[in-house]
């Protein structure tokens, strides 16, 4: 292969990498597609850990994305410019590398929890398994919030 | 948790073909699957090098809440369970991460101590003697904001040894590490325990570097402020801390020393002007809900 071959072929690999960018992966196990840059606006869709939201654009602290049918706002901390399936085995990834495949969920995951668990028969997971459950109604914290006078995010 | 960006996985190539230059390879010496080779190496060494990740601390703090709910029962009061969930998750709303994997959650511990932790991840738990303890939903504020602070910090996270980590990355990069085997897990195993024990200990026992509870106060004044709390509200926090240090050395004041030196930083740092008329309605509500 002729070197202008192998810069040029350089480049591609170096642009595959920047146009990854214009992607983005839901890091939260749940989120919310929203119609305004803003907590509390309507959802117009359910997000879960791994989906891939496409960029449209930027406002402040929140990202304008298209995914699922639907164009809508998510804040920048439940996203992240990296795409792996959440367990890195049984869903498909969607083109991504092997690399992130293995990656994916690899490490301190519900496998070693699990492992963790049957090891300290003592600790008190089903009391975890309560705090997560009990979750505020975004209605009930606007309207706190509002009683409060306190700030709208 | 951020993997490597595209401009940092970029310099990387960049500065590996650079080595390679001063090695004497040339560029056009490399064939196409050496480029590929090369290219999927930097992003691999990228990884494998990564810290901690958001669902990985989500798991770490799981085990953590864990053992210290095996230490200290949940007080099972609904009311004001729903009461200390709404005013958390108002100020996690103005914090600069308002969603973690696995989100913000708040509970309350059945001791009189006085206390609260930090999970990584984002559960605190507070007990009730720190409840009993304040004065009112500013104060209350001022309590989680700090523990937040913690959180977001990611103070848990930083007391585990960084050779354990080391240690499981080894076992997560391995190429061939698609599916764990029973030894990689026991393996892992063994470490994910020894972290959570490091970060326990941190919590109950060392408790937090003098930097980090500085650090956590003052990113609860502004979470405070913008979540329109008064910031003078930690003030109040501390006085109390202060007061029961008088009577004890247990609790929260064995692992957060120096509440003189805090007082006077956050007497400084949060004496700002704020709209605190809502302070009658919000004292009012906390009064019903912690008589």
């Amino acid at each position: 292969m002729r070197p202008l071959t192998r810069y040029i072929l350089l480049i591609c690999l170096l642009w595959t990498v920047d146009a990854a960018a214009e992607t983005v992966s839901v890091v939260t196990r749940d989120n919310a597609i929203r119609s305004e840059s803003r907590f509390f606006a309507p959802v117009r869709a359910k997000v879960r850990y791994g989906d891939r939201l496409t960029v449209i654009g930027r406002k402040g602290d929140w990202y304008q994305v298209s995914a699922k049918g639907v164009n809508g706002w998510v804040h920048k901390s439940a996203v992240e410019s990296r795409s792996y399936s959440a367990s890195g085995r049984g869903r498909s990834a969607g083109g991504v590398s092997a690399d992130e495949v293995s990656l994916a969920g690899k490490g301190f995951n519900p496998q070693v929890e699990a492992g963790y668990r049957n090891a300290n028969k003592n600790l008190n997971y089903g009391t975890v398994d309560e705090i997560e459950r009990l979750a505020v109604g975004e209605k009930s914290l606007e309207t706190f919030i509002q009683q409060g006078g306190l700030i709208q995010p | 948790m951020m993997f490597p960006s595209p401009s940092a996985a970029r310099r990387m190539i960049c500065l590996l073909l650079a080595g390679l230059s001063l090695a004497g390879c040339r560029l056009e010496d490399l064939t196409p699957q050496q480029i590929g080779m090369i290219a999927s190496s930097v992003q691999t060494i990228g990884k494998a090098a990564r810290p901690v990740s958001d669902e990985e601390e989500y798991y770490i703090g799981r085990a953590v809440a864990a053992q210290l709910t095996a230490t200290y029962p949940l007080y099972r009061n609904k009311r004001l369970t729903e009461y200390l969930n709404l005013v958390g998750q108002t100020l996690a709303l103005h914090t600069e991460q308002p969603t973690t994997f696995g989100g913000y959650h708040f509970a309350v511990l059945d001791t009189p101590e006085i206390n609260a932790f930090a999970c990584p991840g984002g559960t605190v738990l507070i007990t009730r003697g720190m409840i009993a303890s304040v004065k009112n939903e500013d104060e209350l504020a001022a309590v989680l904001a700090h523990e937040l602070g913690h959180v977001i910090h990611r103070d848990g996270i930083a007391a585990i040894q960084s050779s354990r980590w080391s240690q499981a990355l080894l076992i997560i990069g391995s190429q061939a590490a698609r599916e764990f085997s029973s030894k990689d897990t026991a393996q892992l195993v063994s470490l994910f325990q020894g972290s959570i024990d490091d970060v326990v200990k941190t919590l109950v026992v060392n408790g937090y570097g003098r930097d980090q509870e500085k650090k956590a106060d003052l990113a609860a004044l502004g979470y405070l402020a913008a979540a329109g709390y008064d910031p003078q509200g930690l003030v109040g926090y501390l006085d109390r801390l202060q007061e029961a240090g008088r009577g004890s050395k247990g609790g929260i004041l064995a692992t957060h020393p120096g509440t003189d030196e805090r007082l006077e930083n956050v007497r400084e740092a949060g004496a700002v002007s704020v709209d605190r008329s809502g302070f009658p309605r919000r004292s009012k509500r906390f009064a019903d809900m912690v008589p």
